[in-house]
């Protein structure tokens, strides 16, 4: 017999049988009465048991007092009663808006917050408070570019601006792992956060961050342009090891063991299926993956593009002009089954031999923070080059149609749901775009990224612009970073 | 009479139900969702603090503040918000038309 089930059976007024009605219980005896109705009440003045509970929120009432009474010792408890009960729930994912994404530490039932004896001493020493409004500028600011520093310029704006990142730094949960705090990228980031929120508006010289990237990915070092997705992924990584204080990556790196910020925030599990054509075995291999990297029309690797509405149905609303590519397409294609050819073969267990398979990726696990990155920079043996084909992409992005379990589905026979508004699990929302212009000798890289739900903004260094959104979506796209819209408490 | 005996028990028997397979919470927990996104929330939070400021910090008990604000709260609740949490309730109990 379920907890439920007993609530159902027994928590009703003793006299009137009715579930809702602010139901109380007699600190006295057992006894459960409606206050609505006066139930508790009257058992309260011909019992003279002046003391109830309400079976909802845990107040004392007392009946003498006529009013609700409030004693530390019992608030201590009946939080902790109910932090307890909050844990034993299972529940749907919860709705958490564009500008209301907070991580209040997953399991844990929201609770305002009480301040600290030190906090509230802090609060006394620091008067100057800051009112956000949905127009104001706080998170906006230019950088400085040092020497071709665009590439880097972008990618921060980038992850100032990631809610989740925001909300992680802003809350000071960065507690620093490094033997040396001054070289860890970690507490840098968190500078940067406050910097970023500070108000000012004059633009960041970012010579910190830039020198700790220097020391810590060597590759980067100089002052050449470099690539923004390289830097994004060095980054990424230093910041990960960094998070476990590992300075120089000799530490093991388990990458399925670390729940660091950076790990919960942007990693995924791409599922990678290896089918053997002659036995139909597959050998299944799960990798994490920060970013996926997608192969355009125009590039020397053979595209196919699907033709429109291949799949009967219009995913993701994008309007398919003829011709032009989108982000979807590009996804299918890195999703499709693709024959590895004769000189290729895989050995396979089943057949315990050399066939011929083909291979397919999926997603088995959806990062909160899905970047993409469209492979404009070609350089093959034999030629260095930009593709700059246009690719569309959307607002809104749903990433059901790649995922594993609809492989699976899609196997097994089922035909693909219409997009139902109770799975959310799979939407995304895009918040900022990472733009290259020029030519891969010279070039310029920007960034468009997004403030309070719907207004956007061109970083270009230390020049920030306020952008349409028809200006975000037109423009050509390199990095793509999605947000996941609904987060679940695991 | 009898007929509203017979809403009440068939009210009594679909919340046994709802509380019973834990609809009740995910209900409860949409529909905190849905009055936090539009508004309603806060709406209800200053209205009280506006009660409180009338009748003096001392003076006012819960039951002043539940007389004051349980009118207004019902008032305010969005058609739209409504209208998804029967859909939901409906289609609770078209799963579970045993009843």
């Amino acid at each position: 017999v379920s907890v439920s089930h007993f609530q159902a059976k027994s928590c009703i007024c003793h006299m009137c049988g009715a579930h809702l009605n602010r139901l109380h219980s007699c600190l006295y005896c057992v006894f459960f009465g409606c206050f609505t109705k006066k139930h508790i009440h009257e058992h309260a003045k011909t019992k003279r048991h002046n003391l109830a509970i309400d079976l909802l929120y845990g107040g004392i009432y007392c009946f003498m007092c006529q009013d609700y009474i409030y004693d530390k010792d019992m608030e201590q408890i009946a939080k902790e009663e109910q932090r307890k009960a909050w844990k034993l729930q299972a529940f749907t994912p919860t709705v958490v808006s564009h500008y209301q994404c907070t991580m209040t530490g997953i399991g844990e039932k929201y609770s305002t917050w009480e301040p600290t004896k030190r906090e509230l001493e802090l609060l006394r020493h620091n008067p100057k408070r800051r009112k956000i409004t949905t127009n104001c500028t706080i998170g906006l600011r230019g950088l400085i570019n040092l020497g071709n520093t665009c590439f880097m310029n972008c990618i921060v704006q980038a992850l100032t601006h990631t809610p989740l990142l925001r909300d992680f730094f802003l809350s000071d949960r960065h507690k620093c792992e490094m033997q040396s705090p001054s070289s860890c990228l970690v507490c840098e980031m968190s500078t940067l956060f406050q910097e970023f929120y500070s108000g000012h508006r004059s633009p960041h010289i970012p010579y910190r961050l830039l020198h700790l990237v220097w020391t810590h990915a060597r590759h980067l070092a100089g002052y050449e342009q470099q690539d923004a997705h390289e830097f994004l992924i060095a980054a990424l990584d230093v910041l990960h090891r960094h998070c476990k204080g590992d300075d120089n990556g000799k530490k093991a790196n388990n990458p399925n063991h670390c729940n660091c910020i950076i790990d919960q925030i942007f990693t995924g599990g791409l599922q990678s299926d290896v089918t053997c054509q002659v036995c139909h075995g597959v050998s299944t291999t799960i990798d994490p993956f920060w970013d996926i990297s997608l192969d355009l029309p125009g590039s020397s690797t053979p595209f196919w593009p699907l033709s429109p509405g291949s799949d009967g149905n219009v995913v993701n609303g994008e309007s398919h002009v003829s011709g032009t590519t989108t982000l979807t397409d590009c996804l299918r294609r890195f999703t499709r089954p693709e024959h590895l050819g004769s000189s290729a073969k895989i050995k396979c267990s089943g057949c315990h031999s050399y066939q011929e398979s083909t291979k397919q990726l999926t997603m088995k696990k959806l990062p909160i923070v899905a970047c993409f990155h469209l492979k404009r920079f070609e350089h093959s043996a034999k030629l260095r080059r930009k593709i700059t084909t246009y690719v569309s992409f959307p607002l809104e992005l749903d990433m059901t149609p790649f995922m594993a379990s609809s492989k699976e589905s899609r196997m097994n026979g089922q035909y693909q749901q219409p997009t139902d508004s109770l799975n959310n699990d799979n939407k995304y929302s895009l918040f900022a775009v990472v733009n290259h212009q020029g030519t891969l000798e010279s070039g310029h890289y920007t960034s468009f990224i997004r403030q309070h739900k719907d207004q956007w903004f061109k970083c270009d260094d230390a020049i920030i612009t306020k952008a349409s959104i028809k200006d975000v979506l037109d423009s050509e796209g390199y990095l793509l970073f999605y947000h996941k819209q609904f987060l679940e408490y695991e | 009479a009898s007929k509203m005996n017979k809403d009440a028990q068939m009210r009594a028997t679909i919340n046994q139900k709802l509380i019973e397979t834990g609809e009740r919470e995910r209900l409860k927990e949409l529909l905190r969702a849905k009055l936090i996104e539009c508004g309603w929330k806060d709406q209800l939070k200053a209205h009280c603090k506006d009660v409180i400021k009338e009748k003096g910090l001392e003076h006012v008990t819960v039951d002043d503040l539940v007389a004051e604000i349980t009118p207004k709260g019902r008032a305010l609740v969005p058609d739209s918000v409504k209208k998804e949490l029967l859909q939901r309730i409906r289609t609770f109990l078209a799963q579970h038309a045993s009843l």
